[in-house]
């Protein structure tokens, strides 16, 4: 290395920045860990994993809960145990834009990187991968979704954090978790239950809390209650993890198998291509959502339908019939690159099907993952909410958007409005986000081409 | 002769289609983890070994899997769907279609008609004056319409139409044709029975089942409409720089025939398969928003019985969506060699 001063300042502030979340990021890790074991059948979570995720809870994080609290009371005085002193809302807010400013830093941070790369260390002035990132720089439509893409990553990235208060305490066990407030006269101690039970959203105006606003027990909620006194933001957060990680296992393996079918029936054609052909046609003959319910009725009493409260099983039927959709995206440039001069001259160099499907073949159509995954995974975010709205899919407790806005339904004209539609409005962001990422993804590999048409039906989940 | 070839093809590859989705239909639910004969009898029945028996001898699992698997098949390709158990006990599957079906097919109809309706013309708009504020506007809202979800639309017009007597300043319910149910409940088309004509000749009763269906058929539709649009802009920006309207334009032919006669023309074709294609998204659709609502079509009885766990009644639905789809498609093939002469030769 002829110059190593920008790799060293880039890595030294990049060493700041994961220091004061590496908390976090162990926190993250660690209670990722112990969901996955714990989600097997007949296991208990080991000692060794528990002890972990205690240790990994201790490390202190600079965003966190505890390093700048908003739960607390007022004493007649002043807050008791927020962050200094501030009243509950201000001291979310400033949590939530800390979190939010954070995470734009790192992810600037991480291009300077790139540029540092590109610049001072790359050996080649310019490569193919320049155009195709300069292109989408300049695609406001794309950044527009990356940005939404972002935001929506850090809340679920950050839910804990970023929520007014935790899923144990407002969510699953609220009888055992107890809150202090101020009467008016003097302080007193209430289980969260009880609170909750006075501070439920039910649409008059004497019964309501809606978003930013207090209620009777001085909790602050950003987005409101749901109509038994939860807590809608905390709701809202805990469940974008749900239909994240859905939407990214679902995804991953549709991908997975449309790609290697592609691969082969573009290889081999003939047969195995018819054969593609009418098996896919076949699964996407049944509508997808009506086949996501009978499955899902079938299989929620099953083990497999219980691991990760029914998620797991829903990412699985998401795969199983969202691949054919994908497959047909992918076949037209598998096909396309099969007949070109590169393939031939491999073939008759004598290298194995397996090596040019892999080498010679897979990198022209991994742009095309990113275009049609992106846009998959936002219909398959509207399709898990549609199912828990109809009372399927992710068994309650565990959040979805989608029951969210069925049980603020009987309050849409009410004061009670924001149940059902912040949930609705979040969805129909983050969709939108992620079908931007894809067009802008789209535009910055190949200009001219008109995937739009046959990627339409993929980024609607089914018609939910 | 190329384009009867061409549908023969189509059609000879629609049947093993129709074949590989029956038969993972009938595996998915005779062969899974659910017991379909306990399933339809009620808890105390349930131990009752004689029932039991009984319930299986009647859904033919007595049989070994493999002759029920025939006897079933065979059933339902000669339209025979069986009787349902926990959804209107005892009732014909086949009549039960019967009475559903119009209503389905009624919703459908209206939300593929005011989607074309409305996104076609606002995507031609759209791509005619391209890169204006118009086309802008749009473009947008057409994307964000695209991405709503059926089911959160349906609930938020549903309680803006309930009260949109304090909320838009007229009465839905007795704007222009008074409708006595509400909002929520069936399209009247009982008065058309026996009588298909009476849908011209009493106009007072269709606007009333129009009336009634369109706001779940906006729902419906909200999804194609936007992608109508979007796909609609595309084809007329791709029609204008054409060659041959250059030609035109240079031959002096006035910009509003070269509008009319080459782009839109062209501009069409791209949109025949993406309006067949919503055939997908309807029926799917269908059940959110005709439980919404609460119009007892297709989309709904297969919710219900999926639900209650009647599945036997849920395999012969999906039979008849299957069936439903691929004549759809085939309906596409024929109509797309008709607009587009080009696409029987190229060996798709």
């Amino acid at each position: 290395m002829r110059n190593p001063r920008p790799a060293a300042v880039w890595v030294g502030v990049a060493a700041v920045l994961f220091g004061l979340q590496a908390g976090a990021v162990a926190q993250l890790l660690a209670s990722g860990l112990a969901d996955a074991v714990a989600a097997l059948p007949g296991v208990a979570v080991p000692a060794g994993l528990a002890a972990l995720e205690r240790a990994a809870d201790a490390i202190p994080t600079l965003l966190s809960r505890e390093t700048i609290p908003n739960r607390g009371y007022y004493d007649g005085s002043g807050y008791v145990g927020t962050f200094l002193g501030l009243a509950p809302d201000v001291a979310w807010l400033l949590r939530a834009a800390l979190i939010y400013a954070y995470s734009f830093v790192t992810l600037g941070w991480l291009w300077v990187g790139y540029e540092r790369y590109r610049t001072h260390y790359r050996i080649a002035d310019w490569t193919p991968r320049d155009d195709v990132i300069d292109r989408f720089r300049g695609h406001r439509w794309g950044l527009f979704g990356v940005a939404v893409v972002v935001m929506f990553l850090v809340m679920v990235a950050f839910a804990p954090a970023l929520s007014p208060t935790t899923t144990a305490a407002n969510l699953e066990n609220p009888y055992s978790h107890e809150i202090t407030y101020w009467t008016g006269s003097g302080t007193e101690t209430v289980t969260v239950g009880q609170a909750n039970l006075g501070s439920g959203s039910q649409g008059t105006p004497q019964e309501n809390v809606g978003p930013m606003q207090y209620d009777d027990f001085g909790r602050f909620h950003p987005f409101g209650t749901l109509p038994g006194g939860k807590d809608l933001f905390t709701f809202i957060a805990h469940g974008s993890r749900i239909s994240l990680v859905i939407g990214l296992v679902s995804v991953g393996l549709s991908v997975t198998v449309a790609i290697v079918l592609a691969l082969l029936s573009a290889y081999y054609k003939g047969k195995v291509d018819l054969g593609a052909v009418l098996v896919s046609d076949a699964v996407l003959g049944m509508p997808q959502l009506l086949l996501l319910i009978m499955l899902s009725v079938i299989l929620s009493g099953t083990w497999i339908g219980k691991i990760y409260s029914g998620a797991f099983v829903l990412a699985l039927i998401f795969a199983g019939t969202g691949w054919p959709a994908m497959w047909r995206s992918f076949r037209g440039p598998a096909l396309q690159v099969s007949n070109r001069e590169w393939v031939d001259a491999a073939k008759s160099f004598g290298q194995t099907p397996t090596t040019i499907m892999r080498k010679h073949m897979l990198p022209y159509i991994t742009g095309y993952v990113l275009v049609y995954g992106s846009m998959t995974l936002g219909g398959a975010i509207i399709a898990i909410a549609g199912l828990s709205f109809l009372g399927l899919g992710v068994n309650p407790p565990t959040p979805e958007w989608g029951r969210a806005v069925n049980a603020g339904q009987e309050y849409v004209t009410t004061a009670s409005w924001h149940i059902s539609l912040i949930p609705g409005v979040l969805i129909t962001l983050v969709v939108t986000g992620f079908n931007a990422l894809g067009d802008g993804v789209r535009d910055a590999i190949d200009p001219e081409s008109d995937a739009e048409e046959a990627g339409g039906a993929s980024g609607r989940g089914g018609g939910a | 002769m190329n384009r009867l070839k061409y549908i023969l093809k189509r059609v000879l590859m629609a049947v093993p289609v129709l074949w590989l989705g029956t038969s993972m239909t009938w595996f998915i639910i005779y062969q899974g983890p659910v017991d379909p004969a306990a399933n339809l009898l009620s808890g105390s029945e349930r131990l009752t070994e004689t029932k039991y028996e009984a319930a299986r001898t009647e859904l033919g699992l007595d049989q070994p899997p493999l002759q029920h698997y025939v006897d079933w098949m065979w059933s339902l390709f000669t339209l025979d769907l069986g009787q349902t158990w926990l959804i209107y006990p005892g009732s014909s599957v086949g009549a039960l279609v019967l009475d559903f079906l119009p209503r389905t097919v009624w919703l459908g109809f209206w939300s593929v008609l005011i989607a074309v309706c409305v996104g076609i013309p606002l995507g031609f708009y759209a791509g005619i004056r391209s890169n204006t504020v118009a086309d802008y506007i749009a473009s947008v809202s057409g994307i964000v319409w695209r991405a709503m979800p059926n089911f959160w639309l349906a609930v938020i017009l549903l309680a803006v139409l309930v009260g949109s007597e304090s909320l838009l300043g007229f009465d839905w319910d007795s704007f222009l044709i008074r409708l006595p149910t509400g909002v929520t409940g069936n399209p009247g088309l009982s008065y058309m029975a026996g009588d298909p004509l009476a849908l011209f000749t009493q106009p007072r009763d269709t606007l009333a089942a129009i009336k009634k269906v369109l706001p779940a058929a906006v729902v419906l539709g909200s999804a194609s409409m936007g992608n109508e649009m979007r796909i609609g802009r595309t084809a007329v920006l791709e029609a204008k720089n054409e060659q041959y309207v250059e030609f035109a334009r240079a031959r002096g032919v006035s910009g509003r025939a070269i509008v009319w006669k080459h782009v839109f023309r062209n501009a069409l074709v791209p949109l025949v398969p993406v309006i067949t294609t919503e055939a997908f998204l309807l029926i799917g659709g269908s059940v959110l928003v005709e439980s919404v609502f609460g119009i007892n079509g297709m989309g709904k009885l297969f919710f219900d019985a999926a639900i209650q766990g009647d599945l036997p009644l849920v395999g012969s639905l999906m039979f008849v969506f299957i069936v439903l789809l691929l004549s759809i498609n085939l309906a596409q093939d024929v109509l797309y060699t008709l607009i587009d002469p080009r696409v029987g030769y190229e060996g798709t």
